[in-house]
């Protein structure tokens, strides 16, 4: 009887958030059977530790559980796959400083069609991607970012600060509209 | 030149990441700045694309079923967390899962006790954040005392303490002019590990006070008044952390 109601208790909690979990996964796994695996091992374990949540956003703990399967799922079928790059810091840090805002119409970006934006989002650094699709699509706040990629939280700022200004730069370069001098 | 906020204001404000009153504040310069205004047209428009043409990739069909028919075999580890947990469960949980799963109860945690925090304490805050967005942590960047303190003492009419305290694993990283709700004043910068932490420091006459610790928006704060000079340390450093490194950097320099 315990076990049904643990069972139903986590359920109602965690299902909901299974779209957001297989989409961060699939991501990351770049493609939907290892994701589908990722995620699979990812709500076990949630369900195991399902005692050791005490409340708080449901989904920043299992956000940061599924991204914990990938890296361990990375660890055993890929191993010596450079996953998680070092900060690149001078160039990004440079670029922080000499961007000037630009009209968003220069920057056409309502040309940019789906495919398009995924195939840029692949050429992003992972550490980036995640950043971006946590913020952007998931909409969550710096801290819970900061909680997921298990990074401080100055540092994770600066990540998501850079992985918006090499989006960009990857799609200027892509689209060079009028005035492109300067970057 | 472009306005020096266009970088970081326009992101934190799209971002939701100030409450009131400096949201008021943050909207008002924008409302007055055609850069800001831009870049946060710019962030916007970036949003608006990301969430509508990134492709969202929604569970397969039959996925919740698999995870519903597998849930009943796992059971709770009932058996008081010891060292074999990572062998308890083979190929299971890593120990560095174990940490991140505290780490997130603990963080959760350590953000709950709020209230409006005094203008000090958000403006620092603010500073604190601009510094580690801006990558501009220093003016004079170095770990030698004796540099930072007169270079600070002769642009400042304070003079705070300042000590490479590297051997208790916080080394000074280098000192700045800075700006906390509205006083002129100096940022003294430290190191802990990966965090960094500000100690800003503005005249503010009035009798000496003890430690007060806040936590806001996801950052933990000492404050202290000592010898007329205010002063609050900011960093995303563990709270109790913190409050040792305050109860050290207040001390006299050596
Ligand atoms: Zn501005």
């Amino acid at each position: 009887m315990a076990h049904d109601d643990r069972k139903r208790r986590f359920e109602l909690l965690a299902l909901p958030h299974l779209d957001a979990a297989f989409n961060l996964a699939r991501w990351l796994a770049g493609n939907s059977a290892d994701a589908e695996d990722v995620v699979q091992d990812a709500y076990l374990r949630a369900y195991r530790y399902f005692d050791s949540f005490h409340g708080g956003e449901f989904r920043v703990w299992l956000l940061s559980i599924v991204r914990n399967c990938f890296l361990d799922w990375v660890k055993d079928n890929r191993s010596g796959r450079l996953l998680f790059q070092p900060e690149p810091a001078g160039e990004a840090d440079d670029m922080l400083w000499s961007e000037r805002p630009r009209d968003p119409e220069s920057l056409l970006l309502d040309s940019i069609d789906s495919q398009t934006l995924e195939q840029l989002m692949l050429r992003l650094p992972i550490e980036y991607r995640e950043v971006l699709l946590l913020r952007e699509v998931e909409d969550l706040s710096y801290k819970e970012i900061a909680v997921i990629v298990n990074t401080p939280l100055g540092t994770t700022m600066s990540r998501l600060a850079r992985a918006r200004l090499a989006l960009r730069k990857l799609w200027l370069d892509a689209h060079p509209s009028e005035p492109a001098h300067g970057l | 030149m472009a306005c020096d906020r266009s970088a970081t204001l326009p992101a934190l404000l799209a971002d939701g990441a100030f409450r009131q009153p400096r949201r008021f504040l943050a909207e008002r310069h924008v409302g007055r700045c055609p850069d800001c205004a831009m870049a946060l047209d710019e962030r916007h428009a970036a949003k608006t694309m990301l969430r509508t043409k990134l492709p969202f990739h929604r569970a397969p069909p039959g996925l919740a079923a698999r995870i519903g028919a597998a849930l009943p075999r796992e059971t709770p580890p009932v058996v008081a967390r010891r060292r074999g947990l990572s062998q308890t469960f083979a190929g299971g949980l890593a120990s560095g899962t174990i940490g991140a799963l505290a780490g997130v109860a603990a963080t959760l945690l350590a953000v709950l006790p709020l209230g409006a925090p005094d203008a000090a304490v958000q403006g620092a805050i603010d500073s604190h954040i601009r510094s580690l967005m801006a990558d501009h942590l220093t003016d004079v960047a170095t770990s030698d005392q004796h540099t930072v303190k007169p270079w600070l003492s002769a642009r400042l009419d304070v003079s705070p303490p300042v000590r490479d305290m590297a051997d208790l694993g916080f080394p000074l990283v280098g000192g700045r002019l800075d700006y906390v709700a509205g006083h002129k004043g100096a940022a003294v910068v430290y190191r802990h590990a990966k965090h960094v932490i500000n100690v800003f420091a503005w005249a503010a006459p009035g009798s000496d006070t003890g430690f007060a610790e806040r936590a806001h928006q996801g950052f933990n704060v000492v404050s202290w008044r000592r010898g007329g000079i205010a002063y609050c340390a900011v960093s995303d450093l563990e709270p109790d952390q913190l409050a040792a490194f305050a109860r050290l950097a207040s001390g006299p320099a050596s």
